[in-house]
């Protein structure tokens, strides 16, 4: 994964690029909104990360620009304001996920691979599989080795988002975004609970684990060991 | 600290009363001259009068007439002295002059007019006499001049005229002055209390307050209206102060905790697995801190109202409806039941994250403070422009002397603050309802915690 990352705080940016090296990616970091739109023009990168408050240009305006320029590369943008307003002017301004510091950098390297993996065809496709599980989309339908399963509408979301992200991390606070649409982190174990749930649909009847939890982190579906 | 009267309380007094003084002399000339001019036209016109009747009786009677009308047996001619007296005496003079010869009548030189006409002459004499001249034509080359000095009345009127300016604008001059002084004083003196007063509310601002006159007076309202406007800075100061000391609380608890993980991994620095589960400590410890701040931004970002701009028309009844379905599972698995009767349709303006949040944060309050197997339902019903969500447990509740307070930022009832969560929880839940137009009340003598929301519906 070649990552640009725009933020003129050197240490965010360098907590970023030691994650991103570690898992093998490449980065490049340039601390001004300017610099960041020259290369995002002028190179190709699979994924860019854009601050939002940037000396003399606010990140969202430089996204804009961006995307008036055809630039249509991913963009996470990157703030320190955690509000709902704010995400949505992020959104609306053609960025396509917007996370809040503090992070953890699990978090940020989950949904740059979001980012980076969503291919057309997942988001289109009328059925989706990872081994033995099928989902068909249409028909709103799960089955596992030919056995059809019995989720709830909450259970069934969750499955989809992990089945249009196969191999990835998918967070607690994802869930939380593209299943419930919440922009809060609720305290209690909502998520747990119906992952839990879920996992006793799928995975407990079965021998081989499908679903499998990071501790701190998130769920990983997978059909690998 | 004195209330003795200041330097400037005399300027205003000086020029105060040059004001009214210019008034007032303004108000006596101009009365003075109308009330002047009046008698001084009276005069002329019966003089104009005199001079008509006088034509007509020389028509009717000839000269001999006249002279009987004038009072008159002879025909005098006076000399000057003479002429002076007469005019001291009888307040008129005259002449009848026939073609250049005087035929009886004052020797005395001076001009008239056919008209009534005011003339300031000296006769050779020191004195000035205002007079009022007419020259009268009988024909036949006889005219008749008179003048008549100015009436009695009207010198009487603007002696006294003037006599009185000068008395009541020395005497109201005095008293004006001395009177602005007074009131000038009573109010140094007032302000002199009201100084001391709030210097002693500095020292002690949430408790001192203004003393408040028992008669109804404008100091009595300003008093009551500054000390409403203290109430309302206390509450804001006391707000403040529980929430730094709740800010310092949440800080510290888990950030000494932090700092005895550091601790431990200096000490286990040889053992890898030691050293992850301090880290894990360390690091959820943190997060509770980051929390604790987002929650505070969030709470600070929905009572600025800026969210209201994003407000849209929502099926408030199906929010309700699937966030409480998607909890059944957390509630089943923490051995509580949750009872969910919603009406459909209830259709409300506002914001759909907000509004779960709201649910949300009511919905883990009851699983975090009710019994283990307590009953917990959440219930949507309709009224006429409103609709009232009720989220409630049957127990145990909140104690009587917590209820006042749950809903203040980092009040929590239990001081020990042993459970998890940062005391924001219910703060949040009154500032979406307070962003909505909602009403939230926490319903007395309850066997458990009952909030009842009212919110206004756009159906």
């Amino acid at each position: 994964m070649k990552v640009l990352i725009v933020e003129d705080d050197f240490d965010t940016a360098d907590f970023i690029k030691r994650g991103l090296e570690q898992n093998g990616d490449v980065a490049h970091h340039v601390g001004t909104a300017q610099q960041g739109m020259i290369l995002a023009t002028s190179e190709e990168f699979d994924v860019i990360i854009f601050d939002r408050l940037l000396p003399n240009m606010d990140g969202i305006d430089a996204v804009r620009i961006l995307r008036g320029s055809n630039v249509a590369t991913p963009i996470i943008m990157l703030t320190a304001l955690s509000e709902t307003v704010d995400r949505v002017s992020g959104l609306d301004a053609g960025a396509d996920d917007y996370l809040v510091k503090p992070f953890d950098f699990s978090e940020l390297y989950a949904r740059l691979k979001a980012l980076t993996r969503r291919q057309p065809l997942k988001q289109e496709a009328l059925s989706l599989s990872i081994g033995d599980l099928v989902l068909e989309r249409t028909a709103r339908k799960v089955s596992r080795r030919g056995q059809a399963l019995d989720l709830n509408p909450k259970e069934y979301q969750i499955l989809e988002y992990l089945m249009m992200n196969p191999g990835q991390l998918v967070t607690k606070t994802m869930l939380l975004e593209k299943v419930w649409g919440f922009n809060f982190d609720p305290k209690t174990s909502l998520v747990q609970t119906h992952v839990s749930r879920l996992r006793n649909k799928v995975d407990k009847p079965f021998e081989t684990e499908l679903i499998k939890t990071i501790r701190g982190s998130g769920y990983i579906l997978s059909d690998h060991d | 600290m004195t209330n003795r009267l200041k330097t400037y309380d005399f300027k205003n007094a000086c020029l105060f009363t040059g004001v009214i003084f210019i008034i007032c002399s303004a108000l006596f000339a101009l009365c003075g001259t109308f009330i002047v001019n009046s008698i001084t036209q009276e005069q002329e016109l019966e003089l104009a009068e005199l001079s008509e009747e006088l034509k007509s009786q020389y028509e009717e009677h000839g000269l001999d007439w006249i002279l009987d009308d004038l009072e008159l047996d002879d025909r005098p001619i006076w000399g000057r002295n003479e002429s002076l007296e007469r005019l001291d005496e009888h307040d008129n003079l005259f002449k009848v002059v026939q073609a250049n010869r005087l035929l009886l009548g004052s020797q005395l030189s001076f001009n008239a007019d056919d008209n009534p006409t005011w003339q300031t002459i000296s006769f050779d004499s020191p004195q000035q006499f205002d007079v009022l001249t007419i020259r009268i034509d009988l024909g036949d080359a006889l005219h008749v001049t008179m003048l008549q000095p100015k009436s009695y009345e009207s010198r009487f009127i603007a002696a006294a005229i003037w006599r009185l300016y000068f008395y009541f604008i020395s005497l109201f001059v005095v008293f004006v002055v001395c009177t602005i002084l007074f009131i000038q004083y009573q109010n140094q003196a007032k302000l002199s209390q009201t100084k001391k007063a709030l210097i002693e509310i500095a020292k002690a601002p949430d408790s001192t307050r203004l003393p408040v006159p028992k008669r109804a007076s404008c100091d009595r309202d300003i008093a009551e209206s500054i000390n409403a406007m203290l109430d309302a800075i206390a509450d804001l100061h006391g707000n403040m102060k529980t929430m730094s000391v709740g800010i310092a609380h949440d800080l510290k608890t888990p950030l000494s905790r932090v700092a005895n993980r550091l601790q431990s991994m200096q000490h286990d620095i040889n053992d890898p697995n030691l050293i992850e589960t301090h880290l894990n400590h360390a690091s959820n410890d943190l997060s509770a801190v980051i929390s604790t701040f987002n929650n505070l931004v969030r709470l600070n970002s929905i009572e600025s109202g800026q969210h209201k701009e994003k407000f849209v028309k929502l099926n408030l009844s199906e929010l309700i409806y699937d966030l409480a379905l998607s909890y059944l599972p957390v509630f089943e698995d923490s051995g509580r039941i949750l009872e969910i009767s919603t009406v459909n349709d209830v259709i409300c303006f506002g914001d759909a994250d907000l509004l779960s949040q709201l649910i949300c944060n009511l919905l883990e309050n009851a699983l975090e403070y009710s019994n283990n197997d307590a009953h917990v339902w959440v219930r949507l019903q309709s009224h006429t422009g409103s609709a009232l969500l009720q989220i409630g447990d049957n127990g145990p509740g909140i104690a009587k002397i917590d209820q006042p307070h749950v809903f203040e930022r980092f009040y929590r009832a239990d001081i020990s603050r042993s459970k998890p969560g940062n005391g924001l929880g219910l703060s949040i839940v009154k500032a979406i309802c307070q962003v909505h137009d909602a009403r939230l009340d926490l319903l007395p003598e309850q066997k458990g915690a009952v909030f009842n929301i009212e919110v206004p519906t756009s159906n």
